[in-house]
């Protein structure tokens, strides 16, 4: 075996690859808790994908059998249970651990120069995981997914002008039918899964190029280093096994948090259910559209707070990352945050 | 071995194992799923083409039907008031095969390969005999192949 392993390392040079890319690749030892929210999304990302891949093989993009495609997978399929509520509270915390993983940068100001390029994919890369997120929503074919679906996908009507075709465009019809549910599976199982594949990628080049950022204060020239493998992997590792702990405990005895009852129900398009409400991470959006009397103002007035989070590195540009450093920034930050979560508690109860 | 690389080889076997328990942890519900669970064992019923099943008396002294078993279509034939079973795809280029009562032979519409009544070779291109099955008679009527 290790005649082989010599030998093919003597053609194709591995070891060489392992000492410059991981174990002599110098990562300063400060580096705390929130570096490794990183890690934990490519293990989400590749949890997502092994078992999107195992439901892929039983599920049927037809309305007629796709509700009980994900029942037979549930209740006949092997394992079916489990593969497919880890696939579900995966999806939910890999929403999680974005925003934390975004909160981080803006608290450390890790966005700012020479790492704008990392903000924007990363941005892009939360955008396409909501994108994702909704449209395996409808998948199930469940009362939930249909009417969560068909609310959802009516707010673009509010544009101007567009509007209507915007909805047309989105369900491939006046109404969310197997038009819906064909470009839905589509968009969830190919375009974007391969789409945050690249911008992962390009993610991770431009952060290996410019370095990982140092934790705000760190005097760069006295920092102790440590090599990436095996030091900072094994720290990335255990906050990993706390994200999956967490993810167990909900898959084992929190299941209704993500599989409601309504999604037990199979699609009926004549009857709504009550209190049909988005997902979590979209109630801030929805209590706002709420608030807000005009439903078109109340979309561009969203468009406009992401389109400042998408620029903030060309719009904050001092080198200062302190947070106490500041205020004005941390203020903003917090209140921001604050209002976030006011507005998805009272979606939640409203 | 002194302290320093003690404490590091337990360390590194300590992490591959617990990274090797998490592989196997997540490799063992895919592996189930992967499999297929084994069917319980059904009867092996003659029935039509949508699955009904086909009672002992549909089938006429001197007759035939068509139908599917476990194995594919399937024909059953009345002689002398005994029912006898047989594959219908003709050993030749799988053809459906017809019971010819009158000659008591059956016959392969495509290249005109003969079959006796026990199913063996009369004539044609056919180079092994009809699969045979046996006939039991559930308290239904139904018939079933084995």
């Amino acid at each position: 075996m290790n005649k082989l392993i010599k030998a093919i390392d003597e053609r194709l040079k591995i070891t060489e690859l392992y000492n410059k890319y991981l174990a002599g690749y110098m990562v300063p030892e400060n580096l705390n808790f929130w570096y490794s929210m990183g890690s934990v999304l490519l293990v989400m990302f590749s949890i997502q994908i092994i078992t999107g891949i195992l439901l892929l093989m039983y599920y049927i993009p037809s309305v007629e059998k796709a509700f009980e495609s994900v029942t037979f997978i549930t209740n006949k399929v092997p394992m079916g249970w489990l593969i497919r509520r880890v696939h579900a509270v995966a999806a939910n915390l890999f929403v999680f651990v974005l925003f934390l993983h975004m909160f981080s940068t803006l608290i450390m100001g890790s966005y700012k120069k020479p790492r704008e390029i990392h903000w924007i994919t990363g941005f892009l890369l939360f955008g396409l995981v909501l994108v994702e997120a909704l449209s395996g929503y409808l998948l199930p074919w469940s009362q939930l997914s249909y009417w969560a679906t068909t609310v959802a996908t009516n707010f673009p009507g509010a544009f101007p002008f567009i509007g209507d075709w915007l909805v047309y465009l989105i369900r491939g019809g006046e109404k969310v039918t197997q038009l819906t549910l064909g470009r839905f599976f589509s968009v969830h199982v190919s375009l974007v899964p391969f789409t945050i594949f690249i911008l992962i990628a390009i993610h991770i080049f431009v952060m290996r190029r410019t370095g990982i950022s140092y934790p705000p204060g760190t005097d760069e020239t006295k920092i102790k280093k440590i090599p990436f493998f095996p030091h900072f992997v094994l720290e990335d590792l255990k906050v990993i096994y706390l994200f999956l702990a967490l993810m167990f405990v909900i898959v084992f005895f929190f299941p209704q948090f993500v599989l409601p009852k309504d999604a037990l129900i199979p699609a009926d398009p004549l009857s709504t259910p009550e209190h049909i409400k988005p997902e979590w991470y979209f109630l801030a959006n929805y209590q706002f559209l709420k608030l807000i009397p005009n439903e078109f103002l109340g979309i561009f007035l969203q468009m406009i707070i992401a389109l400042l989070i998408f620029l903030l590195p060309f719009i904050d540009r001092t080198p200062e990352r302190r947070i106490w450093k500041r205020p004005v920034f941390f203020t903003i930050v917090v209140l921001g945050i604050i209002f976030y979560i006011i507005l998805t508690v009272w979606g939640y109860i409203s | 071995m002194d302290e320093k690389n003690k404490r590091r080889s337990f360390l590194k076997n300590l992490a591959l194992w617990i990274i090797g328990g998490t592989t196997a942890l997540f490799a063992s519900p895919i592996f189930f799923y992967l499999l297929p669970k084994k069917e319980k064992k059904k009867l092996n019923l003659f029935t039509d083409a949508n699955g009904n099943p086909i009672p002992e008396n549909a089938v006429e002294e001197g007759s035939y039907k068509i139908g599917l078993s476990e194995e594919g279509p399937t024909i059953v034939i009345r002689r002398e008031g005994s029912l006898f079973a047989f594959s219908a795809v003709c050993t030749h280029l799988g053809c459906i095969v017809k019971w010819l009562p009158e000659r008591e032979e059956f016959l392969c519409p495509c290249h005109a390969g003969r079959f006796d009544a026990n199913g063996a070779v009369i004539s044609g291109p056919p180079p092994a005999p009809l699969k045979r099955y046996s006939v039991e008679i559930t308290p239904e009527g139904l018939i079933v192949l084995s």
